[in-house]
């Protein structure tokens, strides 16, 4: 079967673009705003780590299983267990984990304004 | 070949035929479970660029907006992503799950959801940069 390891490795680099735009966004929350005298208001850079280093958590576990499932199906042409490509390339549970990542991103950067506009009002 | 609803939402655990979206039905054929994973992952892309429009509103770029204006712009976007992510793992189940049965795939809201929110996000932020 000619190209039979194309599709999953196609899915490999989506996978691997979703987790590079998710570090950077989370690294983009970390940054000071751009202006004179750091950031504004109460939100403190200390504050905007903790969820940031979660979110490196799962990236870090799902890199581990992606190139863990990777070599097993001899780079995503044959699952053991079923003789064909590896479909999904990640397990569901990586899915859930991703998404709860990106869940847990966006309700920091709307809690961390709250508490950063604590003091405007 | 069995049909109706499966009340599990649970992909099943780690038996030998262990597969994608519950054990009922037929394995699809892979190349489509890998198209699936990859609609999902564009959906979390997706979420994800919302987010970093708010990281810019809320924390990054000093604007001279209305407060209120910029808070409502921020859990706007926040508000979609966090939409997107709880209905893109779900959409991906209920697709695989239809697949699996052979049944046609389910119409999702999500897209129009995604597009009227973002056209909403536009018009308030031109509304911000008038406001003061």
């Amino acid at each position: 079967m000619r190209g039979t390891g194309l599709q999953a490795e196609r899915t490999l680099l989506a996978w691997q673009r979703t987790l590079i735009v998710l570090i950077a966004v989370a690294l983009l929350y970390l940054r000071d705003p751009f202006q004179e005298g750091g950031p504004q208001g109460g939100d403190d850079p200390l504050h905007r780590l903790i969820p940031v280093l979660g979110v490196l958590v799962a990236v870090g576990l799902l890199i581990v299983h992606l190139r863990r499932r990777w070599r097993a199906t001899e780079h995503g042409l044959r699952d053991d267990r079923t003789g064909r490509p590896p479909a999904p390339v990640a397990r569901p549970w990586a899915l859930v984990l991703t998404s709860a990542a990106v869940a847990a991103l966006a309700l920091a950067v709307a809690a961390g304004a709250v508490a950063g506009q604590a003091g405007w009002w | 070949m069995a049909t109706g609803r499966d009340p599990s939402i649970e992909g099943s655990p780690g038996t030998g035929d262990e597969r994608s979206g519950g054990s009922r039905g037929v394995e699809p054929d892979y190349r489509f479970t890998l198209a699936n994973e990859r609609t999902f992952l564009a959906w979390i892309r997706t979420a994800l660029a919302l987010i970093a429009g708010a990281v810019a509103v809320l924390h990054l770029v000093p604007l001279d907006w209305h407060t209120g204006v910029q808070l409502a712009i921020g859990f706007a976007l926040t508000g979609l992503a966090i939409v997107i992510t709880v209905y893109a793992p779900l959409r991906w189940l209920r697709v695989q799950k239809a697949m699996r049965r052979e049944q046609p795939l389910p119409m999702t809201a999500l897209p129009v959801i995604t597009a009227v929110g973002v056209a909403v996000v536009c018009a308030v932020v031109l509304f911000g940069n008038y406001w003061s």
